[in-house]
């Protein structure tokens, strides 16, 4: 009896402990995920009844420009983004030397993950301000005349990923610094004894040990490349007229500024699947990791 | 062990003991209670808000709370709060933002208690909360619309304020001779450009085509909107305008009019806290120049209120409040630190210099509309702030800038 019920217990110990976690991803996820969804096929202002619309928003979602500038601007990102994992690791491998006062230099590149998105993009507005700007006061000194990215329609969503990059580099640059100190000593001795050096010692001993550290990189990039939001809202709120939204705000934008919440539902949608791509990608490369170790 | 237990034991009983007490509290308290939701930013008004309401509840035995709110996060939490837990008095914007909620029935009716208090009488910008005939809530001040200039700069270059659409090209020469921005706009947060819209078109094509368009019975499409897109883009073409406006906000370019870099900007009082506190007396208001002589002059006076939601817990209590603080003197005490234009015309403003002037801009108007984000549907609003701030940038897109808000405004009022 008493052993039946251990038995029981010993069998439901994963699933209670599951529970909670599965619990929360059920309702923060998956339901909010299937209600936006249902959302997204009615017209709503948010209060009020909702009106069924069929796929309605869709289809103007495909006729309206600024989902398309939105989709590029998305497009920006990712690729831009793209180049945090390489900076990150060219850092990580900088400081990583036993040298006097890289713990300084250490530091005031790890400083940018310490402040917050807010205070990132505010530091950067000051930055590209066209007429006290740091940015200003450079060109000043040589002459020129400093553009007004935040004002140009073509310049201004690469000065918002730019700013957003400095803490995504410093954030790959921890993740490499820790895969760095996990370097399996006896590989790397291994590769002195045959006269491995520089950029072979890298090539050949280094970087393959970091593939793991790589792929996680490069996959929170791409997620965090699509789910900015925060810094286009402090830095632009979009603008000028609406040249540096990306799908996020535009959907925050409709939702919550145009009261239209079946529309921004539907753009959530859009994103939503789009992010999928790169959440199975790495699922699917984590599972395989797995199974083969 | 025994020591945990025992802790543990006691510290079930304490907070039982704290339980009992939290609950029996309201028993003996009084039962009469308010809930204000403010949405005021100026710290000073804030003070006297809540300094006000604490009188409010000595005199009148009840107790008070006032929760503020970030006056840009209420706009959205107010469509939250309102249906599910109402306060007992709100602060909101007339016009098309408040019609909206009387729609719905979220606001009171307080038409009897107007009309008790003979408040129509001194207020004449009553209409703003009036939705057919009943009235929803009570002007508390005004924002007079119009351009801003430094007195001191005007005098040094013997300038006067421009009057007619001629004077604004012969006014931008001399002001760029003197090494001046014409007219300082910060379009950052989108509003000022569509505020620059109101006034040509108010001037162009008259009140009553201006409400025609607010309310969603004229395409943005129409040949009369290209009668005022036209004169605009010959005075952004003629470099009038803030270099770069869309990177700054309202406050920004205000400090460009306050360090003597730009001659005259478009705002309400509120500039003044552009301002530092010794230049404010060098404030100057004059009313946007003439288009055409035979048109009437009207101007944009948007209107703050506050309401008593249809769902507040204690209307009655709500109802003494909007009575006390309607009271000329505390209405003033209210209004004095923001320097908005008193609603009700029995108050003396003439010891601020900013709301005389502003009551000086204000003799002679023959008709207000309140402001374009407060008169249309808040989505065409939405898309006609992007394309003004757009046109100001590349007015060689008008044609299209217009198509793409009449799109926003046949989805919401309708093909016509």
């Amino acid at each position: 009896m008493l052993r039946n019920r251990r038995k029981l217990l010993h069998r439901a110990t994963p699933a209670l402990l599951l529970a909670p976690g599965l619990l929360l991803f059920l309702v923060v996820i998956v339901f909010s995920a299937l209600r936006t969804f249902w959302i997204s096929l009615h017209v709503w202002d948010g209060f009020g009844d909702m009106a069924w619309a069929g796929l309605a928003n869709y289809v103007e979602l495909w006729g309206d420009p600024q989902f398309w500038v939105s989709l590029r601007n998305n497009v920006i990102w990712l690729v831009v983004f793209l180049l945090a994992p390489p900076l990150g690791l060219a850092i990580a491998l900088l400081v990583n030397q036993k040298i006097r006062s890289m713990r300084l230099a250490k530091s005031l590149f790890f400083m940018p993950l310490v402040l917050s998105t807010v205070t990132v993009g505010v530091i950067f507005v000051w930055f590209y301000d066209p007429t006290y700007g740091l940015l200003a006061l450079i060109f000043d000194a040589f002459g020129g005349t400093a553009p007004a990215v935040l004002s140009s329609d073509t310049w201004v969503t690469l000065a918002v990923v730019f700013a957003a990059l400095w803490p995504q580099v410093a954030f790959c640059m921890v993740l490499f610094l820790a895969g760095l100190n996990n370097l399996d000593e006896e590989i790397i001795g291994a590769g002195r004894v045959d006269n491995a050096r520089g950029w072979q010692m890298l090539r050949h001993v280094v970087l393959p040990q970091l593939r793991q550290v790589a792929f996680i990189a490069v996959a929170i990039s791409m997620i965090g490349a699509l789910r900015s939001f925060d810094i286009i809202a402090v830095m632009t709120s979009g603008g000028p007229f609406g040249s540096s939204t990306n799908l996020a705000y535009q959907m925050y934008e409709e939702s919550l500024f145009s009261y239209r919440f079946g529309y921004g539902a539907a753009l959530a949608t859009v994103l939503f699947a789009i992010m999928m791509v790169f959440i199975v990608w790495y699922l699917i490369r984590l599972l395989r990791d797995e199974r083969g170790a | 062990m025994t020591r945990l237990r025992l802790n543990r034991r006691r510290f079930l009983a304490t907070s039982a003991a704290a339980g009992t007490a939290c609950l029996g509290a309201p028993l003996y308290a009084q039962t009469r209670e308010l809930v204000i939701i403010s949405n005021r930013g100026n710290p000073d008004q804030r003070a006297a808000l809540e300094a006000l309401a604490k009188e409010f509840g000595t005199s009148a035995g009840v107790k008070v709370s006032v929760n503020n709110m970030d006056h840009e996060a209420h706009k959205t939490a107010i469509r939250n709060y309102l249906v599910a837990s109402p306060p007992d008095i709100n602060f909101w914007f007339s016009g098309e933002r408040m019609q909206g909620f009387v729609e719905r029935g979220l606001f009171s009716d307080i038409t009897d208690l107007v009309e008790q208090n003979g408040w129509a009488d001194v207020v004449p910008a009553m209409g703003a909360t009036t939705v057919d005939g009943r009235i929803y809530g009570l002007p508390t001040a005004g924002l007079l619309w119009g351009l801003w200039y430094r007195q001191d700069v005007f005098d040094e270059n013997g300038w006067t304020p421009p009057a007619t659409a001629e004077d604004f090209f012969t006014f931008g020469e001399t002001a760029k001779a003197a090494g001046m921005t014409p007219f300082s706009i910060g379009t950052k947060n989108m509003w000022p450009a569509a505020g620059w819209f109101d006034h040509m078109n108010l001037r162009i094509n008259g009140l009553e085509h201006h409400k025609d368009l607010m309310a969603g019975r004229i395409a943005y499409t129409d040949a009369s909107l290209m009668k005022v897109m036209e004169p605009w883009t010959e005075l952004v073409n003629a470099g009038l305008f803030l270099e770069n406006a869309t990177s700054y906000a309202w406050e920004q370019a205000a400090a460009t009019l306050a360090q003597k870099k730009a001659a005259m900007m478009d705002l309400a009082g509120f500039i003044s806290y552009g301002f530092p506190e010794e230049d404010r007396g060098q404030l100057r208001f004059a009313p946007f120049p003439t288009y055409d002589a035979g048109m009437g002059r009207y101007e944009d006076f948007s209107v703050d209120s506050i309401h008593i939601p249809a769902g507040a817990k204690n209307p009655e209590v709500a109802r003494e409040f909007l009575t006390y603080f309607y009271q000329p003197d505390t209405l003033w005490s209210y209004l004095e630190p923001d320097g908005n234009l008193p609603a009700r015309t029995d108050i003396d403003v003439s010891g601020n210099h900013i709301m005389s002037e502003s009551k000086k801009g204000l003799v002679g108007v023959d008709g207000t509309s309140q402001y374009y984000d407060r008169d249309t549907n808040p989505d065409v609003a939405q898309a006609g702030l992007k394309g003004f701030q757009e046109f100001m940038a590349r007015p060689d897109r008008a044609e299209r800038i217009l198509a793409d808000i009449e799109r926003a405004r046949a989805r919401v009022y309708g093909a016509l």
